[in-house]
C-alpha cells in the first residue's frame, strides 16, 4: 500500500496549487467539524434532559389518586380515590414482574425542630424500596428498613438541605429532632443531586408515619420497580395495576381521570425516541454539510485530471495501466479528504472537550462525541473521499491516451 | 523438428494465399517480422459522418528494421504510428507485434504491450514537467514495478548512454530541445522494448540537434532494436533503410530510402 513515488505525486498535486488544496480542504474539514459538534450538542441535550428525567428510577411505574369522573356502580362522579396499605400488598403479591414498591404517605409542612431551631420542610413515610426508586444518594448512616417498618420506630433519614439548615451542618446521625411534635432519631443522611425538593425531605417509616399522623391504612401513592421487565411487559404491568385499582375502587373502565398510572419505561422510551429523530435530523444536516465538502473534492480532482490529461497520456502510453491512474485519482481524493477531515473531526472534539465545560445549563451536560460516532464519521469519510475521486478518476481512465496526448 | 513443423503449420494458415510459402521461408518470415500488418482499416466518427482515414494497411516491417513512414498531414501516417503504438485500436484487419496478434485489445492488455514491448519519442517530447530527467527516464520502470533503487539506477545509466548524465537533476524546462528529446530516447529505451516508435522526433529542433538525434535513433537500431519513424522532412526519411509512403490511407509506395528519394 505504501508507495513512495504514488504518495510524492499525490504530494506534488496538492503542494502545486496550495490555495486550491486549502480552500477544498477546508470544505471538508467544515463539514466533518460542523458534524461532530452538532452530535455533541445533541448529546449535550440528551444528557442534559435525561438527567432531568432520571431524577427517578426508569424501570418504575407510579400510581397517583385522583378523581373519578365516570358515575359507575352508583357512585357518583367526583368522588376522590383512596389508596390503603391493601391495594399496595396486592399488587406486590399477585401482579407479576413487580421487583420492589414503596408505598408513601406525604406529611406537608412539617415543622421540625432541633435544639432552638425550628423550619418547616417535607416529610414522606416511605418503605425500605424506596431507595431504588426515588435514586437519592445515601450520604451517611442507614436507610429505612424492614425492622424500622415492623416495629413503628421513630427514626428518620434526611435530605442535605435539612442537615444544613436545621443542624447547622453538625453530624445529625443518633441526634433527636421532632416533627409535628413528635421526636425522632436521625438514623441517616441523603443527597439528590437532581432535586432541590427531594433535598428538603425527611424519610420515615410508613408504618410509622401511618399511626403517628392519622393515617390509619392510608396511601397517598405508591410505586412498583418493573425490574428488568421488557418494554412490553412493563405496559401490560401498568394496566393490570390500573384494572386492579379500578375493579377495587369501583371505577369506571373508561374513567382515566381516576387513576393516574405513569410509566416511566414509556415516558423515557418516548424521550429515547426524540433522541433518535434529533440525532437522525443532525446526521442529515452534518451529512448535507459534509456532501458539499465532498462536491467540493469531487469538483477539484475533476479539475486536477482535466489539467494534467495530458499526462495521463503520457504514462499510459508509458505503460500505466488504468487501474494504476485510477487508484491514484482516488488516493489523492481519499487523502485530501483523510486530511482534511481528521483536522475538522478532532477541531470538533477538541471544542467539544473545552467548550461543553462552559456551556452548562439545566437542559445540557456534558456534551460529547463517542468513539461511534467518530468512526461513523471517519468511515463516512473515507467512502464519500474514494466517491469523490471515483467519477473524475473514471475520466481519466476513460481518456483514449491519442486523445489525452493531443492536449495542451 | 517438431517446433518446426509447428511453425509452418501456423505460416501455413495464415499465408495460405501467398504461394512462396515454402518451409523455409515460413520460418523466417514468422520469425523475421515484427510488424505484419493486414489490411488494417481505421475511420474516425465525426458528428454523423464517418471519415475512414486508413483503408487497408498491409505491411510487413521486419525485425531490426529502421524505417521511416512519410506522407502529406492527413494522409493517416500519425494514426497508423497510434494503431502500430497500441495507442489506438484499428477497426478492421489484423495486427501482429513480434508475431502475437494485437486485435480488439482492451486498455489494461494494451497498457501491458506498450510497458513490455514499446518505446515512444514523440515530437513534443512529452516529458513530466515536474519531474527531473532522471524521474523522467525511470518512469517507464515504475510502471513495470521496479523497485525504485533500481530503477534509478538503471534511468542514469541510460541517460549517460544518451549523454546527459550530468543533467540528471535537472528539471525539462532548463533544457534544450535537443536535450529534452535524448532524455525522451532514454526513457523509450530504459524498458529494452522490441521496437521504438517515433512520432517527428526531430519536427521541433534544429538541424543540428536533428541530426544528433536521428545519429543515436541509428545507433539505437544498431543495437537490434526496430525504429519506425514518422516524418515528412526527406532528409530524415533518407537516413532510414526504408521509406514507407502513405497517400489517402494508403501505402502508396514502400521502398528503399535511395530509389524513392530519387523517385520524388
Amino acid at each position: 500500500m505504501f508507495d513512495r513515488d504514488k504518495w510524492l505525486e499525490i504530494l506534488h498535486t496538492m503542494v502545486q496549487n496550495p490555495l486550491r488544496t486549502f480552500l477544498t480542504g477546508v470544505s471538508v474539514a467544515l463539514g466533518i467539524f460542523i458534524l461532530v459538534v452538532m452530535q455533541g450538542m445533541g448529546f449535550g441535550l440528551q444528557n442534559g434532559v435525561f438527567q432531568q428525567i432520571q431524577n427517578d428510577a426508569v424501570n418504575s411505574i407510579w400510581v397517583r389518586n385522583g378523581q373519578t369522573s365516570l358515575a359507575y356502580r352508583g357512585l357518583n362522579p367526583g368522588r376522590w380515590v383512596r389508596f390503603d396499605n391493601r391495594d399496595l400488598n396486592h399488587v406486590v403479591q399477585n401482579i407479576e414482574g413487580v421487583a420492589g414498591y414503596s408505598g408513601r404517605v406525604g406529611i406537608w409542612n412539617a415543622q421540625m425542630t432541633y435544639g432552638k431551631e425550628t423550619q418547616n420542610f417535607g416529610s414522606r413515610g416511605i418503605h425500605p424500596g424506596n431507595q431504588e426508586l426515588e435514586m437519592v444518594e445515601l450520604t451517611a448512616g442507614r436507610y429505612i428498613n424492614e425492622g424500622d417498618l415492623i416495629e413503628e420506630r421513630k427514626v428518620a433519614v434526611i435530605g442535605k438541605t435539612i442537615v444544613d439548615d436545621l443542624f447547622r451542618g453538625k453530624d445529625p446521625i443518633g441526634e433527636y429532632f421532632t416533627l409535628n411534635g413528635v421526636q425522632f432519631v436521625v438514623i441517616g443522611h441523603f443527597e439528590d443531586p437532581k432535586s432541590r425538593w427531594e433535598n428538603r425531605q425527611a424519610y420515615i417509616p410508613i408504618t410509622t408515619a401511618q399511626k403517628i399522623f392519622g393515617r390509619s391504612d392510608a396511601l397517598d401513592m405508591f410505586v412498583v420497580s418493573t425490574g428488568d421487565l421488557s418494554f412490553d411487559e412493563t405496559k401490560r404491568m401498568a394496566v393490570d395495576i390500573e384494572n386492579y385499582l379500578k375493579e377495587r375502587h369501583n371505577i369506571h373502565p373508561d374513567d382515566n381521570r381516576a387513576i393516574r398510572v405513569t410509566n416511566n419505561n414509556e415516558e423515557f422510551k418516548t424521550y429515547l425516541d426524540v433522541f433518535v429523530g434529533i440525532r437522525m435530523f443532525i446526521w442529515v444536516i452534518g451529512g448535507f454539510t459534509l456532501l458539499a465538502g465532498i462536491i467540493g473534492v469531487a469538483n477539484i480532482m475533476s479539475i486536477v485530471v482535466k489539467e494534467r490529461t495530458r499526462e495521463i497520456g503520457i504514462r499510459k502510453a508509458l505503460g500505466a495501466s488504468p487501474f494504476t491512474i485510477l487508484s491514484l485519482i482516488i488516493q489523492e481524493a481519499l487523502f485530501l479528504t483523510l486530511v482534511a477531515g481528521s483536522f475538522g473531526l478532532v477541531a470538533g472534539v477538541v471544542l467539544l472537550e473545552f467548550a461543553g465545560d462552559a456551556v452548562q445549563h439545566e437542559y445540557f451536560a456534558n456534551p460529547a462525541v463517542n468513539f461511534a460516532i467518530c468512526a461513523t464519521a471517519l468511515a463516512v469519510l473515507v467512502v464519500a473521499g474514494a466517491l469523490s475521486g471515483l467519477v473524475p478518476a473514471l475520466r481519466a481512465v476513460a481518456v483514449s491516451p491519442v486523445e489525452a496526448l493531443r492536449t495542451e | 523438428m517438431e517446433i518446426f513443423g509447428a511453425k509452418v503449420a501456423v505460416c501455413l494458415t495464415k499465408f495460405e494465399s501467398r504461394a512462396l510459402c515454402s518451409r523455409v521461408e515460413a520460418v523466417t518470415l514468422v520469425d523475421r517480422f515484427m510488424i505484419e500488418l493486414r489490411n488494417i482499416t481505421k475511420s474516425y466518427r465525426t458528428g454523423k459522418n464517418a471519415m475512414q482515414v486508413l483503408k487497408g494497411i498491409d505491411l510487413d516491417i521486419a525485425k531490426g528494421e529502421l524505417v521511416s513512414i512519410m506522407g502529406s498531414s492527413g494522409s493517416g501516417k500519425s494514426t497508423l504510428l497510434n494503431i502500430l503504438g497500441l495507442l489506438d485500436g484499428h477497426d478492421g484487419g489484423t495486427y501482429r507485434l513480434d508475431g502475437m496478434p494485437m486485435d480488439k485489445l482492451d486498455e489494461s492488455t494494451a497498457a501491458k504491450y506498450r510497458s513490455k514491448f514499446i518505446g515512444f519519442v514523440f515530437q513534443s517530447f512529452n516529458l513530466v514537467g515536474y519531474k527531473t530527467a532522471l524521474e523522467n527516464v525511470a518512469l517507464p520502470l515504475y510502471y513495470q514495478k521496479v523497485p525504485r533503487k533500481e530503477r534509478n539506477k538503471k534511468a542514469l545509466e541510460y541517460l549517460r548512454k544518451v549523454g546527459l548524465a550530468e543533467w540528471a537533476n535537472h528539471l525539462p524546462n532548463e533544457m534544450s530541445g535537443g536535450q529534452k528529446q535524448r532524455v525522451a530516447i532514454a526513457r523509450a529505451l530504459i524498458t529494452e522494448p522490441r521496437v521504438i516508435f517515433a512520432d517527428e522526433p526531430t519536427g521541433a529542433l534544429d538541424s543540428v540537434t536533428s541530426e544528433e538525434v536521428m545519429q543515436l535513433l541509428k545507433d539505437v537500431n544498431r543495437e537490434g532494436i526496430t525504429v519506425v519513424i514518422v516524418t515528412h522532412e526527406n532528409d530524415i526519411a533518407a537516413q532510414t533503410q526504408r521509406v514507407i509512403r502513405l497517400k489517402d490511407g494508403r501505402i502508396e509506395s514502400s521502398g528503399e530510402a535511395e530509389k524513392i528519394m530519387h523517385h520524388v
